[in-house]
């Protein structure tokens, strides 16, 4: 079962990151973004397609070939990628909705139908291959009583420490607390004069740069693939939900429980010869969260209606 | 019904897309239109079920596949069949109609199991849960290889429902040069809309049916009036999910051999892009907008030989999905009420 803690740390990571974006979304616009998993894949796509060297065919368009960048800068200008994408799709697609008063479920099927719809660019642009970025492999190295390579565990120090930085940036800083304003009441928050489409395009940015973080670890720890997202997307939904809905240190919280949860309970007896079935266990507990504790572990009850 | 604007434009539009067919593939068209109007009948058939769950009640299911998927293995394991790996046979089963409606009642089941927590949950949970759970029902399948035969699946099904084929199907098709067992598919899909609408209308014509829109509308109010809301949203996901699941039974013998490929969460999507098309709440709104949706379906690959040059099966099915997100988007943005809803019946708001 130890053998799987250090998968399961590295997948928890994942999630965590991924989901305080989603969350902090979710709280601040209502919106459950079911085309976060494509951000988290752009990360990843994005990162392959500048560190990739440039004769390597990783399109089915040949007139695009990778940039062949310094890996470092290819994380750095993804990431930044996926802030801008973020922020127009709040400004050209969901502002428009949210000014015509589009009601939430219609919103949450547009975002059904954005995630099929540039999934699917990816599989059109990646050629459905799965790929690897550029990097050497590395043998595993026992930390205290986990096992992980050096990468990993650098991944899993940075994953941890951009989450505190979110959590300061939350409670200290004046656009954290004004997110946090309008997530708890946004006509509160605008009568305090907090001008609320300003914060909302801030989160955007914030939660889809987090999602691009995110990408990047799964690209790192496992591949790339077109569907990445997708795939990762419901453990994430299991992590949120079970930490809470719209808080966003419980995001955190259950996006790593979630990640260690899937990866220990590949060694439970039962589970013997039933790995593929892991997922099924982390929705399985987010299910029952829901049934028995729909405020979460963290959350406030008056949040959930 | 009266013959409203809306319903002409629906009727002249399915004609149209019917007669693009014609036009695109003058030499095949005839084989294309039967092929197409069998899986317009069996989708059209899957989002009516849907449209009780959405449409009528407001539930956002976005789990709809695992309907369908419980009611074809339910059957196909019950009827007469081969497995797995070794693909092993077994011989002796229940007829198919038998099996047919016991694989109906365990999709309503299904509904019944999923619908106990879920409906407790507001909306947007709701949608998240059923995602989930149709996501636990496909992995499970996969995994239980001795039972369903995993991903391996189950083969050699087709004559427990082709032996009952009349003789006049293949009288009639047989200058054709079209299949003559899909088509039989076809036929059965389109007679069990017919039954299924005509339930349905009885239904919602019914003080049970105007509960039900009435649990959409304000569910407090219906509370106040002393009905049970979550028994009669109950009802409603079991309805829906039975008619899921016989939609289900009918694509598995359309294919001919059942993979857990086909129950895959896409499914469920295109589900919805048919439903939001014909119209969110309207009865026979779905099959015109299944038909519409598998004629856009069927000429996308000609869509993807304008981008690339001898596109492979990847290239295709990547435009055909991508123009399904997109389809879904813009319906939802731009035109909500589809082709046959009513925008003031729509439930676009969280409750």
């Amino acid at each position: 079962m130890l053998d799987q803690l250090g998968n399961g740390l590295m997948l928890g990571v994942i999630i965590a990151v991924a989901a305080v974006g989603l969350s902090l979304l979710y709280g601040v616009t209502r919106i459950v973004n079911f085309a976060h998993g494509e951000l988290i894949a752009l990360g990843a796509v994005a990162t392959l397609f500048f560190s990739s060297p440039e004769t390597s065919r990783l399109l089915y368009l040949d007139r695009f070939s990778p940039l062949g960048m310094n890996f470092g800068l290819s994380i750095f200008f993804a990431i930044l990628l996926c802030g801008v994408i973020g922020g127009l799709l709040e400004l050209l697609l969901f502002r428009p909705l949210r000014k015509a008063e589009v009601g939430n479920i219609a919103v949450l099927v547009v975002t059904i139908g954005l995630s099929i719809f540039i999934r699917h660019i990816y599989l059109l642009f990646t050629t459905g291959k799965v790929q690897k970025f550029p990097l050497e492999l590395q043998r595993r190295e026992t930390y205290y009583f986990i096992d992980l390579t050096p990468r990993n565990m650098k991944i899993l120090l940075v994953g941890l420490f951009v989450m505190f930085l979110v959590g300061c940036f939350l409670t200290f800083t004046r656009l954290g607390k004004a997110m946090r304003a309008v997530r708890d009441s946004n006509d509160l928050a605008s009568i305090s004069g907090i001008n609320s489409d300003k914060i909302i395009l801030s989160t955007w940015i914030l939660s889809s740069m987090l999602a691009g973080l995110a990408g990047v670890f799964q690209g790192t720890i496992n591949d790339v693939r077109w569907n990445m997202g997708f795939l990762i997307l419901l453990l994430i939904f299991a992590g949120t939900v079970l930490g809470g809905i719209g808080t966003s240190f419980g995001a955190m919280a259950g996006g790593m429980l979630i990640g260690v949860l899937v990866q220990v309970s590949v060694a439970l007896p039962f589970m013997e010869g039933h790995t593929e079935a892991k997922n099924a266990v982390a929705l399985g507990i987010m299910i029952v969260i829901l049934l028995v504790r729909p405020q979460g572990i963290f959350g406030l009850k008056e949040r959930i209606s | 019904m009266k013959l409203s604007s809306r319903v002409v434009i629906t009727v002249l539009v399915t004609t149209a897309s019917l007669a693009s067919v014609y036009i695109l593939n003058p030499e095949s068209a005839t084989r294309l239109i039967f092929s197409l109007l069998t899986f317009a009948g069996i989708y059209g058939l899957s989002a009516i079920g849907l449209n009780v769950h959405f449409g009528w009640t407001g539930l956002l299911n976005f789990g709809h596949a695992a309907f369908m998927g419980m009611g074809a293995y339910t059957t196909l394991l019950l009827v007469p069949h081969a497995a797995g790996r070794e693909g092993e046979i077994t011989t002796s089963g229940l007829p198919i109609f038998i099996a047919a409606i016991i694989g109906i009642l365990c999709a309503s089941l299904l509904g019944l199991l999923l619908g106990l927590p879920a409906l407790r949950l507001r909306g947007d949970y709701l949608a998240i849960v059923t995602i989930a759970a149709a996501e636990i029902f496909r992995l499970l399948v996969r995994d239980l290889e001795g039972i369903t035969g995993g991903v391996y699946g189950i083969i050699s099904y087709s004559d427990s429902l082709q032996k009952y084929r009349p003789q006049i199907v293949d009288s009639l098709l047989s200058d054709l040069n079209i299949s003559v067992t899909q088509t039989w598919v076809g036929i059965l899909a389109w007679i069990s809309i017919g039954i299924v609408l005509l339930l349905l209308r009885r239904l919602n014509r019914s003080p049970w049916g105007r509960a039900l829109r009435a649990v959409r509308e304000d569910e407090d109010a219906v509370r106040a009036l002393g009905k049970n809301a979550v028994w009669l949203k109950l009802q409603s996901f079991m309805l829906g999910a039975g008619i899921g699941g016989l939609s289900g039974i009918l694509l598995a013998f359309n294919y001919g051999s059942l993979q857990v490929t086909t129950f895959v969460p896409i499914l469920t999507f295109y589900i919805w892009a048919i439903m939001i098309l014909g119209g969110v709440g309207s009865l026979t709104g779905p099959i015109f907008g299944a038909i519409v949706f598998w004629v856009i379906i069927s000429e996308t690959d000609k869509i993807a030989g304008l981008i690339f040059e001898n596109a492979n099966g990847q290239q295709l099915a990547g435009v055909r999905f991508a123009l399904v997100g997109l389809l879904i988007m813009l319906l939802m943005i731009y035109r909500p009420s589809g082709l046959l809803g009513k925008k003031e019946e729509l439930l676009l708001d969280v409750k």
